[in-house]
Order: C-alpha cells, then sequence, then structure tokens
C-alpha cells in the first residue's frame, strides 16, 4: 500500500517536474515567473492529439511533434510579447501580466479552435500493468516517466556540461554583463523559451495521454509553479526536487487523510517554505542561478 | 400638412408594433392554446359522445422561446397529444380537457407571472411545469397561496417541493425523481439484481448530486443487508485519483459506485483498471453521454448506470414515432413528462371525481402506481418525491444498452 502510493506519487511528480523546470529556466534569465507556462504545455497536448487523430501517428512521432509545437510556440510568445517588454526597458511586473494575458487568450483560443470538450488520446498502449509483488505500475507510468528522467537528464547535461549551456548560465548570471562581453543575449533568451516550451510540451503530451486534453489543463502548472518555488526559484533541480516532494506529498495526503485536506497541506508547506527558507530547498545565490 | 400627418402615421405605427411586442409572448401562446381548443373541437365533434360543456382547463409554464425552447415546446406537444386523447376517450367528468400554456422563459420571474396569468386570467384547475428548479422554487409559494396544484416535470432539486427548512410545499408535485433518489436505486439493484455484497464508493465531495447521492446509496445498500467496504473522496478536476483507487484495491470490494460526471468517470474507471481494479462500476445520470464510451474505452466495459426513463420501452418508443409523425420533428424527451403530467392529472381528476384544485392535491399527494410513459410511479406524502421507476442500462462493446425499468420498493 505504502509502496504503490509512492510509486503513484512519483508519477504525478515527475510531470510537475517537466513543467516545474521551465518555470525555473526562465526564472533564471528573466527574473520572473512566466504565467502561460502551463498554456504552452496545453498547446502541446493539442498538436499531439491532431497529429494522432490525423494521422495515426505512433506514441514517438506525436510526443516529438508536440514538443517541437510546444517549443515554437514558446519562442513565439518571447519574440511577440517578452522581447518587446524587455526592449522598451518596462519593469519585470510588465512581463508577468503579459504573461497572464497570454495564458487567458490561448485558454480562449483553444476553446475556439477545438471546443470545450474533454478529448482521450485514442490508447495508443495497452492498459497492461507492470506487477511487482503487491504494486501494479501502468505501462504509461513507465512510459512517462523514462520520458521525463531523459527529459530532465539531457537538460541538466545540456545546461552544466555544454557551451550552450555556459552561455545559458552566462547570461542568467548577469544579462548586463554578458551583454558587455559580446554575447548575443537575444540569442540565448530564444535558446531557453525554446527548452523551457519544448519540456513543455512534453508534460502537456504525457498529461493527455494519462489524463486527458481541454483547453484549461495548463491550469495544472500552478501546482508546478508551487514545486519550483519549494525548490527554489530559478534552480533546475530544485524544481525538480520540489516536484517529486509535492508530487509525493498530494498522493499521501490524499491516500492517508483526505482528499480534501490535499490542497491545503500543499499550499501550507509553501507558506511554510516561503517563511522559514524563502530562498527554497535549493536556495541559490545570486552568483550561481541556472 | 402631408408631412405632419405622415409623421404621426409612423409615430403610431412604431407605438403599435412596440405594442405588439410587449404582447407577442402571450400573443403566442394564447395562440398555441386557441389552436388546441380548436382541436379538441374537432376531436369532440369526431367522438360518437363527445364532452360537453365548459373545458376544464390545465396550465403549463415552460420556456417557450429562448434557448430552451425546445423542451419547453416539446412538453406542451406532449401535452396536446394526451388532450387529443383524453377528449376523444370522452372527456373527463363528460367535460373536455383543454391546456393553456404561457412561456416563462426558463427564468423564475416570468415563470411566476406566467403562473399568476394562468391561475388569475384563464382559471387553470392545475398547472404543469417546469424542467427548470430555479423556477420552481421561485413558483412553488405561489402555487401554496393561490391553492392550486403545482407539477414540476424534471426538475430535480430537492427544494422544489421541501423549502430550505424543511417545510413542505403542499402544492407542489413534480414527475421526475431527484438526482439523490438515484442512490436508492443503485444501492438496491445492486445488491438485489447484480447480487454485490460488497461495495467502495468514491465520491465528489465538491458537488452536492454526487455527495446526494452517496449518502442515500449508503442508507439503502446497508440497509438491504450490504456493507460499504470502503468510501473515498476526491473532487473534480483531480484528474489523478490513483491514490484513492489503491486504498479502494486494498479493500477488495464488489462493486465501485462512482457518482460523479461523465469527464471524470472516464478518468477514475481507466485509472482504477490500471491499478489493476477489477470489480464491477456502476454510476447514476451523470454517465449518460455518447462520448463516455469514447473516453473510458474498454475500461468501462459491462458497467452499470441508471438514469431517467425515455425513449426506451416499446410504449415509449411507439409514442415518439406517433409524435414525430404529428410534429415532424425529433422528440426530446420532455413530451413523455406532458404526456404524462396530463395523464396523471386525468386519473387523479376520475377517481375523486372532481375537477376542484383541493381535491386534485388530495389525489396527486396520495398517488400509487400510476403508469405513464415514463414507467410506475407513487408519490411520498411526505416530501412530494415521487419512488418511480429508473431505466438501467449497461456499456457493452463501446455502445449503451438499455437493460430494464427498475423501480424501487
Amino acid at each position: 500500500m505504502f509502496l504503490q502510493q509512492l510509486v503513484n506519487g512519483i508519477s504525478v511528480g515527475g510531470i510537475y517536474a517537466l513543467i516545474a523546470t521551465g518555470y525555473a529556466l526562465i526564472y533564471s534569465l528573466l527574473g520572473f515567473s512566466n504565467w502561460a507556462h502551463g498554456e504552452v504545455a496545453m498547446f502541446g497536448a493539442y498538436m499531439a492529439l491532431t497529429l494522432v487523430t490525423r494521422t495515426n501517428s505512433p506514441f514517438l512521432g506525436a510526443l516529438v511533434f508536440g514538443i517541437l509545437g510546444a517549443g515554437l510556440l514558446s519562442i513565439f510568445n518571447e519574440k511577440v510579447a517578452y522581447k518587446r517588454i524587455r526592449d522598451h526597458g518596462s519593469p519585470t511586473m510588465f512581463l508577468m501580466i503579459a504573461a497572464m494575458g497570454i495564458s487567458t487568450t490561448y485558454q480562449n483560443g483553444a476553446m475556439l479552435a477545438f471546443g470545450p470538450k474533454f478529448q482521450m488520446f485514442p490508447s495508443m498502449f495497452e492498459t497492461s500493468t507492470i506487477q511487482l509483488g503487491s504494486i501494479s505500475i501502468g505501462i504509461l507510468d513507465v512510459i512517462s516517466l523514462l520520458t521525463t528522467i531523459v527529459a530532465l537528464v539531457v537538460l541538466d547535461l545540456l545546461i552544466n556540461k555544454s557551451k550552450m549551456g555556459l552561455g545559458i548560465r552566462t547570461v542568467a548570471s548577469n544579462s548586463y554583463t554578458a551583454s558587455l562581453m559580446g554575447i548575443n543575449i537575444d540569442r540565448y533568451f530564444a535558446l531557453v523559451f525554446l527548452l523551457a516550451g519544448m519540456l513543455a510540451g512534453s508534460a502537456g503530451v504525457l498529461l493527455g495521454l494519462k489524463y486527458s486534453v481541454y483547453p484549461t489543463m495548463g491550469n495544472v502548472s500552478l501546482k508546478a509553479f508551487i514545486a519550483s518555488v519549494l525548490g527554489g526559484l530559478g534552480s533546475v533541480r530544485g524544481a525538480i526536487v520540489g516536484a517529486l516532494i509535492i508530487g509525493i506529498l498530494e498522493t499521501m495526503v490524499s491516500g492517508y487523510l483526505s482528499s480534501g485536506l490535499r490542497d491545503l497541506v500543499t499550499f501550507g508547506l509553501l507558506i511554510v517554505i516561503l517563511l522559514v527558507k524563502p530562498s527554497g530547498l535549493m536556495g541559490v545565490t545570486i552568483e550561481d542561478k541556472a | 400638412m402631408l408631412k405632419k400627418v405622415l409623421s404621426a402615421l409612423l409615430a403610431l405605427s412604431l407605438v403599435a408594433s412596440l405594442a405588439g411586442c410587449s404582447g407577442g409572448e402571450t400573443g403566442s401562446t394564447a395562440g398555441a392554446a386557441a389552436s388546441t381548443a380548436a382541436s379538441d373541437a374537432g376531436s369532440a365533434a369526431g367522438g360518437a359522445s363527445g364532452p360537453s360543456g365548459e373545458p376544464i382547463r390545465i396550465g403549463y409554464v415552460s420556456a417557450l422561446s429562448g434557448d430552451s425552447a425546445l423542451w419547453g415546446q416539446a412538453g406542451l406537444n406532449g401535452m396536446k397529444l394526451a388532450v387529443e386523447d383524453v377528449n376523444a376517450a370522452g372527456g373527463v367528468l363528460g367535460r373536455p380537457i383543454e391546456v393553456v400554456g404561457y412561456d416563462g422563459q426558463g427564468q423564475p420571474l416570468d415563470s411566476v407571472n406566467a403562473l399568476n396569468k394562468l391561475i388569475d386570467e384563464s382559471k387553470v384547475v392545475a398547472v404543469v411545469g417546469t424542467n427548470f428548479s430555479s423556477c420552481n422554487i421561485a413558483m412553488a409559494p405561489v402555487a401554496d397561496s393561490k391553492k392550486i396544484p403545482l407539477v414540476a416535470t424534471a426538475a430535480s432539486s430537492p427544494s422544489v417541493t421541501v423549502d430550505e427548512q424543511g417545510k413542505l410545499h403542499p402544492y407542489s408535485f413534480r414527475i421526475g425523481f431527484t438526482d439523490p433518489f438515484q442512490g436508492r436505486v443503485l444501492g438496491s439493484y445492486v445488491y438485489e439484481k447484480l447480487g454485490f455484497k460488497k461495495a467502495a464508493i468514491i465520491t465528489d465531495i465538491g458537488d452536492n448530486y454526487s455527495t446526494g447521492i452517496t449518502q442515500y446509496l449508503t442508507k439503502e445498500f446497508t440497509a438491504k443487508g450490504g456493507t460499504i467496504v470502503a468510501k473515498e473522496e476526491a473532487r473534480s478536476g483531480d484528474n489523478d485519483f490513483r491514490a484513492q483507487l489503491s486504498k479502494i484495491k486494498s479493500a477488495n470490494p464488489d462493486v465501485l459506485f462512482i457518482p460523479w460526471i461523465y469527464k471524470d468517470v472516464a478518468l477514475i474507471t481507466k485509472q482504477a483498471r490500471e491499478l489493476g481494479i477489477t470489480c464491477q462500476f456502476v454510476g447514476a445520470d451523470g454517465w449518460d453521454s455518447q462520448d463516455l464510451p469514447k473516453l473510458a474505452g474498454t475500461a468501462i466495459d459491462n458497467s452499470y448506470y441508471c438514469s431517467r426513463p425515455g425513449f426506451n420501452t416499446r410504449e415509449a418508443i411507439e409514442y415518439g414515432e406517433r409524435y414525430k409523425k404529428v410534429y415532424n420533428i425529433v422528440p426530446e424527451a420532455e413530451c413523455l413528462f406532458g404526456y404524462d403530467g396530463v395523464m396523471w392529472l386525468v386519473q387523479v381528476m376520475k377517481e375523486k371525481n372532481s375537477a376542484d384544485p383541493e381535491a386534485i392535491r388530495d389525489g396527486l399527494e396520495n398517488t400509487k402506481d400510476f403508469k405513464g410513459y415514463l414507467g410506475t410511479m407513487s408519490v411520498d406524502p411526505a416530501t412530494h418525491d415521487p419512488t418511480r421507476d429508473a431505466a438501467i442500462f449497461q456499456i457493452k462493446d463501446g455502445a449503451i444498452k438499455y437493460i430494464e425499468n427498475y423501480s424501487v420498493n
């Protein structure tokens, strides 16, 4: 029973992690919470769903299509909205308000384009389960966990080991100084939005596969946001840890206490963290952000 | 001079058209009432010993215009068919009956106005309508004070017949069952017919619909002798129910009750099967959507749910065919309610041998086994809620199959 709940929790937390890391990436560069992030995930889910229903594409094709679609939408948001605000030298608050506007626009746009209906992916995998003693793990959970792990490991290597990652860390550390050093910071902003969008896209496709696809499905990103605050805003590894903690905590509270208390405990934890350790569990110093 | 005359004429015609607009609603329904009367006269003339004298008038309030006019008009059409049948068979107490419809627009205020007009101007002995709980909750006190029986059709809120303080509205009745009543149907059907003794329930604690059904279901099922081995709570929109379902799995029930709306049902059933829960799933009319088998796929195969009776029985299907022929439109379930409403009132008037509103009220309150197209119903004098047949459906190979009408006793 406990192990089963742990497995459930990790599988929920894994998806939160994909979205939370996107929040963390963008926060580390621009210092604002991108509220439109959940809608990027929603867009990715609809892209994949459309491809699957039109062409009967297999899972991998749908995943790649959703990831690319979401990544491009994320860059589009950056170029159309955020970059202009930055170029005007407006305060960061403006970015957040613009993000809220984008979020509402996309939710309603999706309602017009796809209808308010709940839709499900045609079954791509048998709804069979792997039985490990008393624990059953869905095939879909295994696939989504594998996808999550691959995506997060690639992201971690990219940021910490590649030259591109060095650039991102440089810009995150201080974009003004970076630009003085001759780094084309707009290129790195676009790159980070692409990465964040692709992560959101994979989360959207997995969410759609496991649950269902609907215009307001991006609201789940609120939980992911809490996870990234818990882990320390701006820290990618912190976001992953925070997401797993939230996922497991939610499942345990629903399983052992009452699901009425679930959100109370999650948000309560957020308040406690903000009071005790405002910089989050893996609180990062200003010198070392991403 | 000519200009002045012209402008005066123009002004007059404007005023006239405005008056035409404001009177439009009643105009059209008065027209509907007139045509009913005409068809009555026709059928009366055709009959060998036709009813004669002053017609007994039954009122009808519903949305005859606007968004929900589809149902409102269907109810009125159903009543007209009933009137045709009753008058062809000699009327009631030797007199013909007549339906007078007024437009309540699906709004509480307009419905109250319509009810007042029916009682004060058209002198109706009883009123059928509406299908909206919000309208009937507003109309009930008026019916009480004017002492005219009001028979709601599909309105399902408990507050339609019993107010918030738990006081009965003596003149309010209803044809359809309340939402929580389905809990009794499910509890009884699953124990008696399907033979399951160990049940688990998952409830949406954010929705009165789900908590109401759960409460009645638990009472009925345990009273029969069944045990509830797990009772879990969640909320619509949670998306992940595996924490609760894991607990349910370890309780090992024979049957899992899922009184939720279909979009959540799809998620719950899929996740339950993934976790290896193999028991029977059962739900209520929140499942009643063609989308559910598509969303839930094989996970929901062989599951049962109950819902309001519709065009399922042979009689009701034949009536639907007749309706289609007469009105040339697809029949809506509301036309069954309209027909049964008139027939119920007629049966009561015949039993009481009176068309007095007071006598009708007493008759309605003590109704036992009235048989209509919607099945058999009896009235509980304490709440005025009917105990009636519910339709049982099963989802089989991606299609919804009608099984039978089932009644709790």
